[in-house]
């Protein structure tokens, strides 16, 4: 009996070492463990005819060679399993770049209306409403209402358009006819963005449009002072341009505010070192603003004795201009797929 | 405008630590905006005075010249294109290492020797602009060099030209747009108030010697303002014996440093004082006035239309009753506060002249000059609402230089005027805690009177108020309200100076702006989950496009004054130039499906207020699709499928309602109203074949208008959840053969009507043609059955089902296919 057994274990070891796949080795263990005709099953039948004082010695060497050998059996199905599965996945490699076919398509957002977006989201997150208005605007509002008088230029130049039939009627030249609005409806105090199309009476080249848009703001409260309009515009261009910015003051004049001024922001492109982009002066100007005159304040029914404010006018598209390094205004309103396709 | 340094410095001290540079920065920060500094001599290094002592032909070409150039210790030879050149002309020599620019444009170019068709030539002369001194001396020619033989002498030759010429001056460009309320810094000695306000030195005071008893009253003359509005001053006086030379060095320099050519010493000296002081003058030559017997009078009065003048340099204009002229009983002898007239000027001939000092009304000025596309110095001071009582500061500093110019000359009138202005000069109560608060800035009260006064206004404290009164410089429009004083104080403090806060505000959501938000969601949508591009187009459209598609130009409100004179018309609608959009990019892409979001104009509905007691024209926001793809010859579907699935992601319901319309624009059989919630937003419909080939477009086209503005009043926020049902659910497809005019939505509605258990409805094919009868369609529909009780067996969808087949035959006369 010993010695079937430990030629028993010689034959399976001898086979285990040629076995190469899962079904050899499936085969394998059927010639030993088989319910019918395996040889360790034979074996093992055969233990009731061991004589009796041996029966002990001999379970335990069966027992210790069965294990033995199906043990092994176990380690060789795990690593003729490895093996057959590391021949599959190699077999399924892919091309990575590959993208999903067929190709999906989707639209795009105007360039313009997604910086609109954006900066609504950024202005709406410090409080403030975001508004509209007609685009199509009374003389009154555009201009009168904002304390700029008959003679003014603007008034009578080529900059305006002008509506036939309808002289009190304007193509609104800036979004500022919004804050007298803004303040009529809303009162005191108020924080307010207007994103919006403006028109100018101008002739069209790469860096002028008639039709362009800007982007007003407004701000009013109880003792709202220069400093407090510089901290703001600081924060404000910062939020949109995500990094940290110099800005600059200085004087510049516009009807409806008084002090007005010209912000500027230190060139983002040599760091104010000067280059092309800022005229060498390491300046770019970004921002007219100022405080709101008191006329506007009259105008819009907020008495100037108790409150104060400041404006500002974005010209967003000059942002975007910046941002994807247009360089010619037109592309906007071309409706060429070509670029619009690009953002 | 150009300000000089040396010309300032006349006037205020600039500090020596101050370098041209830190002064540019210090005038914007505080002032105005300089948009150049320019140092005279910045192309002068190398170039010196030359003299050419010999010029003979080149023998290779025959626009050049072989020079001889002495310069002093040397004598250069030199090739030279020079279409003046000529022997014994003083010249600006450029020698070896001398920088100069081709034409005045470029990067600067080092002169090295060079052998120029077979002649070595050591050096250049230079032309005016190649040394930058393009200004100062403007070529008339295009190969002129620069000709010194009248300002220079045999001295000179050698000498370095800066020196030659004494250009020792730095000049600042400063951006004209920048000062437009400021009519004091037209002039040098207003810029120079300010220097001496932002350094806090000593200006001197503007004080020409008063104009004395006439010497010999040789000239009657009398003054007539007619228009008292359009001319608020007016001054005048003869001067007799007046020699008319060639000014002096020093005025000569002044005006080349602000880029004015020096005429004679008479109309420099009227130029001089204009670009000192910023009132212009006119001399007039008063033998071309007066008749024998020296009589004068002056007449400003408005034109008559049509009436005819010719201005100085030989022009003819055709003046209107708004233009203001300076007149004899006979001829206008000037364009009020713009220019003088042919006939009266001052020419070498001239010995007595009237001189003209006056005031005039900004808009008349204003608009005379750009009727006539006639700017001019002058008039661009005029506009500015310039200071009545600088005319006589002016006139008496002309006279005090005639004297310096043309030594024997002499006042021959006594000096006429007519006045009729009054300046409101104040005084402003400042509340010192007022300027405080604004500038957010504890400024103390004596920095403010220190600022404020350095300026010239006049100011008493008292208790904690300053009484400001204003210069009558300031006093014409730009000072008024204490704001103003605001400005002016903060400007002179340095707003570099004020350190940023923050205002406190309560933290509240902002109010929201429904349509706003609608947009912003209908981007997303049509953009990211539809294959829709964003495009914008103009708001104005043209005759010809809208005739195109069958619109009545007369409902269109127009333009006045169109920039292109073909876009005319505001939009009534997007489709037009959305349709031109599509046209333009068929030919490019093969499938073209875009958007717009925008307003549109109605001048028959009212829309917002305008501030006054009247409405403006309704201006609704519309969104309006276009989809063609080359191919496809049902368009009409891919927009309302879209539209339907961007409504339904609103929660909102979309029907199309069939309609016949008759319009040029949209296809017959292929058009329909969209009906949100059950109320008409718009339309929708493939472009008509007809007009498709009218508009060029390559494809069917299928465009659809909504007006958004409708819309927002239908969102709520309510999508309500359906509960899960615990049973299965069992589909069944059906197919039939049915009239091509059936529609779809009321099978759709029929089918789910059907029964209690037929939950869900949904159409997967429709098949024209091949085994169907002329004037059919196939349409197959799967359709969900479930109970809310119990698992349905097939015997209870059987049920259902034939009372489905029987309905349809019946209602629809559909015949089911196996």
């Amino acid at each position: 009996m010993k010695e079937q057994l430990s030629s028993l274990k010689k034959e399976f070891e001898a086979q285990l070492k040629h076995a190469s796949s899962l079904l050899q080795l499936e085969e394998l263990e059927q010639t030993i463990f088989g319910r019918k005709m395996g040889a360790f099953t034979t074996l093992a039948k055969q233990m009731k005819d061991v004589a009796n004082d041996q029966k002990k010695t001999i379970g335990e060497l069966m027992n210790t060679v069965r294990t033995k050998i199906a043990t092994e059996l176990e380690d060789k199905r795990a690593l003729l399993q490895r093996e057959e599965m590391k021949k599959i996945v190699e077999t399924e490699s892919i091309d990575v770049t590959q993208p999903q076919l067929p190709k999906e398509e989707h639209g795009h957002i105007h360039p313009m209306a997604q910086v609109e977006m954006e900066l609504s989201e950024l202005f709406r997150s410090m409080g403030f409403m975001v508004l509209d208005g007609p685009e199509l605007e009374s003389d009154y509002f555009n201009f009168e209402a904002l304390h700029i008088p008959l003679s003014h230029p603007a008034r009578d130049s080529q900059d305006t358009f002008f509506i036939k039939d309808h002289p009190e009627w304007v193509m609104r030249t800036h979004t500022s006819p919004v804050q007298v609005r803004a303040m009529r409806e809303h009162g005191a105090p108020l924080r307010a963005v207007v994103p919006g199309r403006v028109f100018r009476n101008e002739a069209t080249d790469g860096s002028h449009e008639h039709t362009f848009a800007q982007l007003e703001g407004l701000v009013i409260d109880t003792d709202i002072s220069i400093a407090d309009l510089i901290g703001v515009m600081k924060g404000l261009l910062s939020g949109i341009l995500k990094r940290d910015v110099e800005v600059r003051l200085r004087p510049g004049f516009f009807p409806f505010v008084e002090p007005g001024f010209e912000l500027d922001m230190r060139c983002q492109v040599c760091d104010g070192a000067g280059c092309g982009a800022c005229k060498h002066s390491g300046w770019v100007e970004m921002i007219p603003c100022g405080l709101v005159h008191p006329e506007v304040l009259i105008a819009g029914g907020i008495d100037p004795d108790v409150y104060s404010g400041f404006a500002f006018g974005l010209g967003s598209m000059r942002l975007v201009m910046q941002k994807y390094g247009i360089e010619d205004i037109r592309h906007f309103q071309s409706g060429d797929l070509r670029f619009l396709q690009q953002f | 405008m150009l300000v000089s340094k040396n010309w300032l410095s006349q006037f205020t001290t600039i500090p020596k630590k101050i370098t041209p540079q830190q002064l540019g920065i210090d005038l914007t920060m505080h002032v105005v905006e300089v948009e150049d500094i320019i140092d005279e001599a910045r192309f002068l290094d190398n170039v010196v005075v030359g003299k050419i002592v010999d010029v003979t032909k080149h023998d290779n070409a025959d626009t050049l010249n072989v020079c001889k150039v002495d310069i002093g210790n040397e004598t250069l030879q030199v090739v030279c294109g020079g279409s003046n050149v000529r022997e014994g002309m003083f010249v600006a020599m450029g020698k070896l290492g001398a920088s100069v620019r081709w034409h005045g444009e470029g990067e600067p170019i080092i002169l090295t020797k060079a052998k120029i068709r077979g002649v070595e030539s050591s050096g250049m002369i230079c032309a005016s602009e190649e040394i930058g001194l393009g200004e100062m001396f403007p070529k008339k020619y295009e190969k002129e060099i620069l000709d010194l033989s009248h300002i220079v002498s045999t001295k000179d030759v050698g000498k370095p030209l800066a020196e030659a010429l004494s250009l020792d001056d730095v000049v600042f460009d400063i951006d004209n747009k920048s000062m437009t309320h400021r009519p004091d810094l037209w002039g040098q000695y207003g810029m120079a108030r300010e220097i001496s306000a932002m350094y806090g030195t000593v200006l001197k005071p503007y004080e020409p010697k008063k104009i004395g008893k006439p010497a010999g009253a040789s000239y009657t003359v009398s003054v007539q303002v007619k228009d008292t509005k359009a001319c608020p001053r007016y001054m005048a006086v003869a001067i007799d014996d007046i020699e008319v030379t060639e000014s002096p060095a020093w005025i000569k320099k002044r005006l080349m440093s602000v880029g004015v050519q020096p005429r004679n010493n008479v109309v420099d000296v009227t130029n001089l004082v204009m670009f000192e002081l910023g009132q212009p003058l006119h001399a007039f030559d008063a033998n071309q006035l007066t008749t024998n017997n020296k009589q004068l009078t002056i007449v400003v009065r408005k034109a008559k239309d049509g009436e005819v003048y010719t201005s100085l340099d030989d022009k003819e204009y055709k003046l209107t009753k708004e233009d203001l002229v300076i007149a004899t009983k006979n001829n206008i002898v000037a364009l009020a506060g713009v220019k003088g007239s042919i006939t009266s000027g001052v020419s070498n001939d001239t010995t007595s002249i009237i001189l003209e000092s006056a005031n005039f009304h900004p808009v008349t000025i204003r608009r005379t000059a750009s009727r006539h596309g006639l700017r001019t110095d002058a008039s661009a001071r005029y506009e500015k609402s310039l200071d009545p009582n600088l005319c006589e500061l002016a006139l008496r500093r002309v006279v005090e230089l005639l004297k310096e110019v043309s030594p024997k000359s002499f006042v021959s009138s006594t000096i006429v005027e007519q006045l009729n202005f009054t300046l409101d000069q104040g005084p402003i109560a400042l509340d010192i805690d007022f300027v405080q608060r604004k500038m957010g800035v504890d400024l103390p009260a004596k920095d403010m009177v220190r600022i404020l006064t350095s300026l010239g206004f006049g100011v008493k404290e008292k208790k904690n108020i300053l009484s400001v009164t204003i210069p009558t410089w300031r006093a014409t429009k730009d000072i008024s309200i204490r704001e103003d004083l605001v400005e002016e104080i903060a400007r002179v403090y340095g707003y570099d100076n004020i350190v940023p806060t923050l205002p406190t505000f309560p933290i509240v959501p902002p109010k929201q702006n429904s349509l706003r938000d609608l947009e912003t969601r209908l981007r997303e949508l049509l953009a990211y989950e539809g294959r829709y591009t964003e495009v914008s187009n103009y708001s104005f459209v043209s005759p010809e496009l809208l005739k195109k598609v069958g619109e009545n130009v007369k409902e269109y409100l127009e333009l006045e004054n169109p920039i292109a004179k073909d876009r005319p018309y505001l939009r009534r609608h997007l489709r037009e130039n959305l349709l031109e959009t599509v046209e333009r990019n068929l030919h490019r892409f093969d499938t073209v499906g875009i958007f717009e979001i925008g307003k549109v104009f109605k001048k028959e509905l009212d829309g917002e207020g305008d501030g006054q007691t009247h409405l403006l024209p309704k201006q609704d926001t519309l969104l309006a699709m276009a989809y063609a793809a080359k191919g496809d010859e049902h368009p009409f579907s891919y927009v309302s499928t879209a539209f339907t699935t961007l409504m339904n992601r609103l929660g909102l319901q979309v029907h199309f309602e069939k309609k016949k319309e008759d319009h040029v624009l949209v296809h017959p059989g292929r058009t329909a109203a969209v009906l949100v919630n059950d109320v008409l937003v718009g339309h929708i419909g493939e472009v008509h074949p007809m007009t498709g080939e009218v508009l060029g477009l390559d494809a069917r086209t299928a465009v659809l208008e909504v007006n958004l503005s409708e819309l927002v009043p239908l969102l709520s926020e309510k999508t309500r959840y359906q509960t899960l049902s615990q049973y299965p659910s069992i589909e069944r497809d059906i197919a039939f053969v049915i009239d091509t005019n059936a529609q779809h939505e009321e099978i759709a509605t029929a089918l789910i009507n059907a029964d209690l258990l037929t939950v869900d409805v949904a159409l997967f094919d429709v098949f024209m043609g091949k085994n169907i009868p002329e004037g059919k369609k196939s349409m197959a529909y799967r359709i969900t059955y479930r109970s809310d009780e119990k698992t349905l067996e097939g015997k209870d969808v059987d049920v259902v089902h034939e009372k489905i087949v029987a309905m349809l035959q019946k209602k629809f006369g559909a015949e089911i296919r196996a």
